[in-house]
Order: structure tokens, then sequence, then C-alpha cells
């Protein structure tokens, strides 16, 4: 109990999406440990979570790695859900990919109802530029199409790492203090209420 | 203290029982062996762990239910923090049927059977036909149990909460949508009622044949029933009894033979499994040989661990025969920690063997003591090492004393006590820092064993003595006079050197004792132990600085003059003699001042010391009364030929020639007279010069007291400066002096004469030509005594003029002008060299002559006038120029 009512940093939730290989895992284990793994090991899904500083201020962030492999595609919608900014990442080497994020575009739209969610569309091993499948004019007309920003990261030489996570948890602190604005405080009544009517219902 | 362990990753963050969990974070210690425990949601899961680096541990989900922590624990950073959740769950119920990777408890599993049973089980995912919402909003499992203690939401179970059903199911479903669910589950169970009726109809013919069979057994049993009596169990039962007594005749064998095999098996189990045991002793015997002791010790530990209680004979008869083994160890350990020489370091790891394999002894204090009694040891043998050596040399040394010059004996190697002080030296620096080293692990509780008490006084005393005996040992054979006669016995007397021979090993000797010293002080040893030491360099540096006087001493006793007289230079007028004393003393000086008076580290300035300043003062003194005695000798020795010359009864032979010298007088060697003067110059020269340079030089180097023996020299020199001086004298003018009469009266002059004079008479020429004479002699050798000497003799001779003239008893006129012209003329040949007593006896005999008038004085002035032309070179002799 103490512990929540501390006062604790505000969470950012950021979601990795992408189609499986393309170095979610990598990207995300750079960005909190510092390291990269070579072997490819399919991801289920992943939470991560640590303190950082941002712009001089002590926030958390909360990453979920989620699966890329099509096997477990039936449990993204779940996760999406929770989620607050998003990395949608593809692999510069690998055409498929990039048409995948496409799809994923459009899950998330879907299920967030909200065309201005925090969402950075990723190129990832841009190390590989001489196995490049992707060209930055396409990436950038994608992007630019989505109103999104495009970055093209390397998990291997930790080339813009940071600044893919740092930019998004940006939009989502500047998206978070918009609404806060608007509807200040209407999620937490919806909660009270519910809770009367549990108690309600117990007695 | 490490930072506690703080789990921020996990993949995956969900999973059923056993599955493989990667956990990242931080701070997970630095080695497998420091996680020591973790828990998955609240479940201990630290047998699964595997650490793989301080931010990476992999491990294995348990049974769990439900979103928790993953907590960590380390032994340095104690219990951790989460920052992200797992979730449990179950993926299927678990039956007895199927295999499950994790236990799991089965009882709440009752209702398996049923299930499976009824043709057409509830779809429990979902009773009530109403989607099942979003699992967002969801009540937590612990929240309903707080509602409901001991029911639960299964609907399969005995405590079926409907109320919980429809809290974590269908919360915010309308109640509508509830009456709707009802409805369904109502004619969903109603059809499973209908199910069974029309499954009857279905299944008519099937049924009816199974009706006909029954009756068909039944009408068979019947008959049975008829033929075999009513009883056909009994029967049927005899027969399997029957039956397995013949199979047991026919297995019993074989059975037997299997019980066999089964204890062997058993037993050889049992050696399999105790086979540590069993072979223990083998190992920690092999261990031993090869030097393995901790190999040893944790195996004993460990079996000890295990058997130490068992009553099981034959684990106790092996067991003995460990301890067997471990005693044997034990008791080989002990030797080999005490027997020396061993480092520090390997009795330390003798100690925490002996120590770990609980020894019955003292192991720590014992190494302690052997370490002690070595030295001693080291000490006894060393010294009879060179009593030995020391014998030999010594009684050699008397056969060849007669055999070979002196010069030989000195080439003969390093003496005994020399040699034995610098090994006892050596020995200490290297034996006795172990013994404080290991005496400061053993206080310190670094070899973790109790200390006993009174132990810290007894090693005092040890560390006291071994010091002492240090000490006492290079007191006894290099100053044995500061010992007492008890210890000097003890401690031995190696032969005892000569001044010369051990003043060359002195300072050689001093830097051993004093890099022993500094070794000792670098122990950080108490003041209590290092005083003695400090003591023993005190005397020793007395001792040096007082043989190396002693030397000097000698050196200067055997100082020779070889005459000759040095006109060039700083000083002149002196032969060799003083500035090689002076330089003697320099040199003394010098050395005294770079071994003995040197303060080295944790030493005191040798001249605070009371007894060493009283040293000093008496060497000083010794010193300079050596070249005072050396002064005296040579002014003392006349040697016989010389003394034949210089006994003249005649005038004219007065101070002899240089030529006139008997052949075989050496010719280097100048007369009595000559040794005289040269003596009495270098004694003014020495009192006057040598001494102040000598007192300087003694004050610049620290000697402050040696006013007192400096003005007692300068005393006795003075003194001797005296007795030359009238020695000198008497050889001189009394001879002169003692001619004048005798010359006077020669031919039987008469002053009552009347002859007017017409020059000085033959005796005041002679007076001045002796005069002349000795100031020749003396102005060769050193004009600075001229005037000491020539007034002394002017002197004499003015008085004898005195006592003659005051004897005439007539003067004539004549007579009366002679003396006048004599004396007048003599008064002004010496006039250089008058002293006021001189001059008052001159004045004193012109009174006895008589007054003489104008005329007659003009005659005296004429002929004074023509003397002195005729005598200008005497006159120019005897001037001062
Ligand atoms: N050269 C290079 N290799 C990369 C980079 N990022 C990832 N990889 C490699 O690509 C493979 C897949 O990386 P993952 O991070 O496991 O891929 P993922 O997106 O997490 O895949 P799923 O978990 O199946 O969705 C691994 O072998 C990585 O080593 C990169 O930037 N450069
Ligand atoms: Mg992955």
């Amino acid at each position: 109990m103490a512990k929540k009512l501390a006062v604790q940093p505000s969470l950012h939730k950021v979601i990795m999406v992408g189609s499986g290989g393309v170095g979610k895992s990598a990207l995300t284990l750079q960005f909190m440990y510092d390291e990269f793994v070579e072997d490819y090991e399919p991801t289920k899904a992943d939470s991560y979570r640590k303190k950082i500083l941002l712009d001089g201020e002590d926030v958390q962030i909360d990453i979920l790695d989620t699966a890329g492999q099509e096997d477990y595609a039936a449990i993204r919608d779940n996760y999406f859900r929770s989620g607050e900014g998003f990395l949608c990442i593809f692999s510069i080497t690998e055409d498929e990919s990039f048409q995948a994020t496409q799809e994923f575009r459009e899950q998330i739209l879907r299920v967030k109802n909200d065309e201005n969610i925090p969402f950075l569309l990723v190129g990832n091993k841009c190390d590989l530029e001489d196995k490049r499948k992707v060209s930055l004019q396409e990436a950038n007309d994608r992007a630019k199409q989505w109103g999104v920003p495009y970055v093209e990261t390397s998990a291997k030489t930790r080339e813009h790492v940071d600044k893919v996570f740092y930019d998004l948890m940006r939009e989502i602190r500047a998206r978070k203090m918009d609404e806060n604005k608007t509807n200040n405080g209407r999620g937490k009544d919806k909660s009270k209420k519910k809770k009367h009517c549990c108690l309600f219902m117990c007695c | 203290m490490a930072p506690p362990p703080i789990v921020t990753g996990l993949s995956p963050n969900e999973g059923a029982p056993g599955t493989r969990i990667k956990i990242r974070g931080e701070n997970f210690g630095s080695q497998p062996g420091d996680l020591i425990g973790l828990t998955i949601c609240g479940m201990d899961c630290l047998l699964t762990a595997e650490w793989k680096s301080p931010n990476k541990i992999i491990a294995i989900s348990g049974p769990i239910k439900g979103k928790g922590d993953v907590i960590v624990t380390t032994k340095y950073g104690g219990t951790g923090t989460c920052n992200v959740t797992f979730r449990g769950y179950h993926l299927a119920t678990i039956g007895p049927m199927k295999e499950s990777a994790v236990w799991v408890e089965e009882t709440p599993m009752y209702s398996w059977g049923r299930h499976s049973l009824s043709p057409s089980s509830f779809q429990q995912e979902d009773p009530l036909g109403l989607s099942v919402e979003e699992t967002e909003n969801k009540i937590s499992e612990e929240e309903l149990q707080n509602y409901f203690p001991g029911k639960c939401g299964d609907i399969g179970s005995q405590n079926f909460s409907p109320a919980w059903f429809l809290l974590e199911n269908h919360q915010a479903t309308s109640f509508n949508d509830i009456k709707a669910g009802l409805v369904y589950l109502t004619r969903k169970v109603h059809s499973q009622k209908e199910g069974q009726l029309s499954f009857l109809k279905a299944n008519l013919n099937s049924i009816m044949d199974q009706i006909d069979t029954l009756m068909n057994l039944r009408e068979r049993y019947e008959k049975d029933l008829s033929v075999f009596g009513s009883t056909p169990t009994i029967k049927l039962e005899r027969a399997i009894k029957e039956s397995e007594r013949e199979a047991r005749k026919l297995f019993d064998d074989v059975l037997s033979r299997k019980d066999r095999a089964e204890k062997t098996r058993n037993a050889l189990n049992v050696l399999q499994r105790y086979k540590f045991l069993f072979c223990l002793p083998c190992v920690i015997e092999k261990n031993i040989k090869k030097g393995e002791y901790d190999i040893v010790i944790n195996d004993y530990m460990r079996v000890k661990n295990l058997f130490d209680k068992t009553e099981v004979p034959i684990f106790r008869e092996a067991l003995n025969e460990v301890e067997k083994r471990i005693v044997e160890l034990q008791n080989k350990l002990h030797t080999d920690l005490q027997t020396m020489p061993i480092t520090v370091d390997q009795q330390k790891r003798l100690i925490r063997y002996l120590v770990n394999l609980d020894c019955p002894f003292d192991a720590a204090w014992d190494a302690i003591k052997s370490r002690w009694e070595y030295i001693n040891k080291k000490f006894k043998e060393i010294y009879n090492f060179h009593k030995n050596t020391d014998k030999l040399e010594s009684s050699k040394k008397q056969n060849s004393a007669s055999k070979y010059s002196k010069l030989q004996i000195e080439v003969i190697s390093v003496p005994a006590c020399i040699n034995f002080t610098d090994e006892i030296c050596a020995v200490t620096s290297e034996l006795f820092p172990d013994l404080w080293k290991i005496g400061q692990a053993y206080f310190s509780g670094e070899l973790q064993v109790k200390i006993e008490a009174g132990r810290q006084v007894e090693y005092k005393h040890m560390v006291l003595t071994a010091i002492d005996s240090y000490s006492k040992y290079i007191r006894a054979s290099i100053i044995p006079n500061t010992l007492d006669k008890s210890d000097r016995t003890q401690y031995g007397s190696l032969s005892s050197l000569e001044r010369d021979e051990i003043s060359l090993y002195l300072p050689e000797l001093l830097r051993s004792v004093r890099s022993t010293y500094s070794t000792l002080i670098q122990l950080d040893l108490p003041n209590e132990a290092l005083d003695i030491v400090s003591a023993l360099l005190v005397d020793l540096r007395i001792h040096c600085m007082s043989i190396l006087f002693q030397q000097t001493t000698e050196q200067i006793k055997h100082l020779s003059e070889n005459w000759k007289i040095s006109f060039s230079g700083k000083y002149t007028g002196v032969t060799e003699l003083p500035l090689k004393f002076l330089r003697l003393i320099e040199d003394v000086i010098q050395i005294v001042k770079e071994s003995a008076l040197s303060a080295e580290q944790r030493e005191t300035t040798l001249l605070d010391n009371v007894s060493a300043q009283k040293e000093l003062e008496k060497q000083i003194d010794n010193i300079l009364s050596a070249f005072y005695m050396v002064l005296n000798n040579l002014s003392s020795t006349e040697d016989f030929e010389d003394c034949d010359d210089n006994s003249p009864v005649v005038s004219q032979l007065i101070g002899t020639p240089v030529g006139s010298q008997k052949p075989d007088v050496i010719h280097d060697i100048p007369t009595w007279e000559h040794r005289l003067l040269i003596t009495l110059s270098n004694c003014i020269f020495t009192k006057n010069t040598i001494l102040n340079d000598i007192a300087t030089k003694f004050r610049e180097t620290g000697f402050s007291s040696v006013d007192t023996p400096i003005g007692v020299n300068r005393n006795k020199l003075e003194m001797l400066e005296k007795s030359i001086l009238d020695r000198y004298l008497e050889q001189k003018s009394d001879p002169l002096v003692g001619t004048i009469e005798p010359s006077m009266y020669l031919g039987r002059f008469d002053w009552d004469i009347n002859v007017p004079p017409t020059d000085i008479r033959p005796y005041a020429k002679e007076c001045i030509n002796n005069l002349i004479n000795v100031h020749s002699e003396i102005n060769n050798i050193s004009t600075n005594l001229l005037d000491t000497i020539l007034v002394k003799i002017v002197e004499t001779i003015a008085e004898e003029l005195y006592r003659l003239m005051s004897c005439v008893q007539k003067f004539s006129k004549e007579g009366a002008q002679q003396a006048k012209v004599d004396i007048e003329a003599l008064q002004e040949m010496f006039k250089d060299y008058m002293s006021d007593n001189a001059h008052g006896h001159f004045k004193e005999a012109l009174t006895h002559i008589p007054v003489l008038d104008g005329a007659q004085m003009t005659l005296v002035q004429d002929i004074l006038k023509q003397c002195r032309a005729r005598m200008r070179t005497q006159i120019i002799c005897l001037r001062k120029h």
C-alpha cells in the first residue's frame, strides 16, 4: 500500500511493434541494458521498466516488447490497448517487414481509436547498409503520409537507439499534458463509481 | 554492502508453470554464489534460478496463478525490488492423466471424473452464453477472496459462489443481460436432461441388446448354481489358493534369488552412496601425500558433518580410520609448523589447517614459541661456531706470532668476534621480524585462534629477551666492559681485539647493528624493545669514538720529528710535526663524525649523552697530552755526541757550526740547540695556532666541551715552552755570560790602568760576536724566537756587567773611560733587545764607573763613533729589520 502512496514519477508506456526478427527486442535490450544480442529468440511478450531522466525530469519508462511472429498475433489486440506510444519497427533489410508496418499501423489505430497516438516509424538494422532493401525515400514517404517521424536505427551500433525512445516519450508526455488540460479528472470518477458498485454488490 | 538488486525486465512477462524466464535488472551480485533468493509471484524459485551475470538470471516459473513481483535477494545487497510483473496462468486444468511440468496439488481437481463422463460437459468458459468481458477492469482474485472467504468462482467447485462468478466475469453486464444469461443457462441445463432421453431413444437397439445379454447372464448363473452347489465361491477360493501354492512352489526359488540379488544391489547401493566415506581414508592419505591439505580439511569437515553422530558400526569404523589419518596429519602439520626455517605465511597456512582440523594443540602459540626458540638456538649456534673458529685462530696466532711479522698477522682473515657480530645482526634482521609478524597475527586475531590469558605478557617477555640477548651477545663480543660479570660469563667471550684491529671493523660493525635496528624500527616494536638496541648503539658509538681517538692518540705518540723547518707556506719557522698532529686530529674527527657521531633513525645525538661527553673529554685530553709528551720528549733527549760538543769551556766554541758534526751522526738531525729551538718554535706554534684550530674543528663538529682539555694542555705547553727556553738559555747564555769575566780580565787586566782607551775591549767584542752567533742560530730557525731569547740573554749580560762593574775596586781615569766606552757600546749594540731590566742593569753598571769630565767624555764619544763605524756589520746583524 505504502508503495502506491509514495509519489511515483510519471510512467510512460511504450509498445514495440513490428514483424518478427526486425530487432524489437534488440533495440529494447540495447536501450535498457546497453547490450546487443546476436541470437534470435522470438519474443512472446516481455516487460521492461526503469527510471530515466527525461529532460531533467524523473520518469519511468515501461516497455512492452511484443511478438512479431504471426503465431502470437492473436494476443496483440490486448496489449495495444494499454500502450501510450508505439515504436513501429521494420528492418531496412527486409521489404516484407516494411510492408507489414501498414498492418500494424492500422491495428493500432483501430484499437486506440486515435489518429494522433504517439508513434514513430523506425527502420532498424541501418548498420547493414549493403543489404538495404527499403529505401530511405520509401520510408520517409510513408511516415509523411502517416504524419509521423521516421528514424533509422541500429541496435547493433546503438545508433539513434536512445533517440527513438526519448523522442517517443516526449510525444507521450506532450499528449498527456494536453489531455490533462482538456479532461482532467474524468478517469478517476469512473473508477470510483465502479468501486461503489462492487461494494454494493457484496453487501 | 552492495546496492539492493532491482528487477527491470522479464522475458516473457507471463506464462504457464514451467516457463523459462529471463530476469534482467541490476545488482544481481558478482558471482553465482551471491544469489541467495528468488521468488516469482511469491513462489520460491531459487532452485531453478541460474545466475548469468550481474544483470541477468534465468529461472523457471512454478505453479503460479495471477500477477506478482519477481524479487531477487543477494548476499550483499539484500532483498531487492521489482519494477515489472509476471503473470502466471494455467493453460488447462491438469488431470491425473495429463503430463505436467510441475507438481500440482490434485485435491481441488475432484471433478474431473464427472465432467468426463457427462456426454456434454459445461462450457465452463461462458456458462451464461454472454461474451466474456474485457479483462481490463477486472476485480483481482485477492479482492474477491476478501469478499467471499473460502469461496471460488469455479462453477464446478463445491465452494462455487454465484456472486463471485458474476463479479469476476460479468461485472459490467446489465441486469437484463444477466437475466438473459440465466434463461440461456436454464435452457442449457434442460437440454442436457432432454438429451439423456433422446440419447436413449436414439440407441434403443443396442440398449435392448444389453438387456438381452444381462438376461442371458442371469440364466447361466442359475444353471451353474444347480450344478456346483450354492457356494461356488468357496470352491473357487480353494482352487485359487491351490494354484497360488503351486505358483509359489514354482517361483519361491526364483523369488529368493531375486531377494538375494536385491540385497546385493542394496549393499552395492549403500557402498556406492557412501563411497565417499569408505574411500576417504585412502583419499586423505593420497591428498596428504600431494600436500592438498585444503581438500583433506574439506573432506574431513564434510564427513564429520554427515557421520559424526552415526551409530552404524561400519560407518563408525570408517570414521575412526579417517580420524586416525587426521590425527597423523595433525601431528605432521604440528611438527612442520615448528620445524625451522619456515616462512610466516607457511606457518599461518599450517595454523589455519590445524585450526580447521580441530587440533588439540595451541598451534598458533606453538608457532610463536618455536620461532622464539629458533632465534635463541640460532644465536647459540652462531656463537659456538665462532667460538670454535676463534680458538683455532688464536692458537694459530700464538704459533705464528713468533714467525711472522706483525703485518702478516693482520692479513689473517676477519676476527671471529666481528664475524659473529655481523652474523648475529643478519640473523636478527632475518628472524626477528617473523617472530614479530606471527605474534601480531596471533594477537590481532588474524589466526582465528583463542588467545589465552597471560599470553601477551609471555610474548612480550619473548620479544624482549630475544632482543636483549641479541644486544648482550654483541656487547659481550665487542664491548664486554658494559656487561655485568654474570652476563659476561653467560654470553661468553670471544677473544677481544687489539685496538688497531677493531678500529678497522668498528664503522662497518656499527652499520650492521644500525641496519638491524632500522629493521626493528620498521616493525613498530614497542619502545621498550627498541630502547635496548638503542642503548646498545649508544654504547657502541661511544666505544667506536673512544677507539678511534685512542688509535689517534697512539699514532700521535709515534709521530716523529724530521727537523725540517718549513720556510714557505702559511706557517714558517716550524716543522711538519704540529701540522701532522693537526691533520691526524682532523682525520679522526672526520671519521668519528661519519661513524659514531652521525645520528640515524631513532638515535640521539651522541654528544647529548653525558657519559659520551665525559669519554670524549678524556679522549681529547689524551690526544693533546700525547702530543705534549711528544714535544716534551723531543726537548729532553740530548744525544751524547752533541753533549760533548756543547760543553764549551772556552769562548768561540759556543754554537756549533753545522759542518763540525760528527760523521756518524745522521745528517738530518740538527744539533741539540737547534732541536731545542725547533721544538720551542713548534711548541709555541702549537700553543698559539694549532690548539685554536683544533678547538674550532671540534666545535664545528659539535664537540662543545673541548675548552677544558685545550686549556689544560695550553698551560702544559706554556710550561714546556718555558722549560725549553730555560734549557736553551742555560745552554747558550750561561757560557756566553760566563766568558765575560775571564775574558775581561784576560792578561791580568786591571781597570786601574793608565792607557787611554782606543777601542772597545775584546771581551765586549767577543760578547757582541757571541750574541750575534746566537742571533743567527735562532734566526735560522725562527725569527719569532729572537725577541724572547735575545732579550733574556741581553738581560743576563747586562746583569753580569753590572755585577762585574760593582766588583771593580778602583777605576783609573783611563779605566773609567774604557769601561764607559765598553758598556755604552754594548748598550747601544743591544738596544733592540733591551728589556727594562737590562736597561736598569746597564744604568747601574754605569753608576759604578767614576764620573768623567767633559774632555774625558769627548774621548769616549770619539771612540764610540769610531767603533760604530768599525762595527757596522755587527750593528746591522743585531738590528731588527
Ligand atoms: N546487424 C543488425 N542486426 C540486428 C539489429 N537488430 C537486431 N538484429 C538481429 O536480428 C535478429 C532478430 O532480432 P530480435 O530483436 O530478436 O527481433 P524481434 O523483433 O524481437 O523478433 P520477435 O521477437 O520475433 O518479434 C537478431 O539476431 C539480432 O541480432 C541491428 O540493428 N543490426
Ligand atoms: Mg523479440
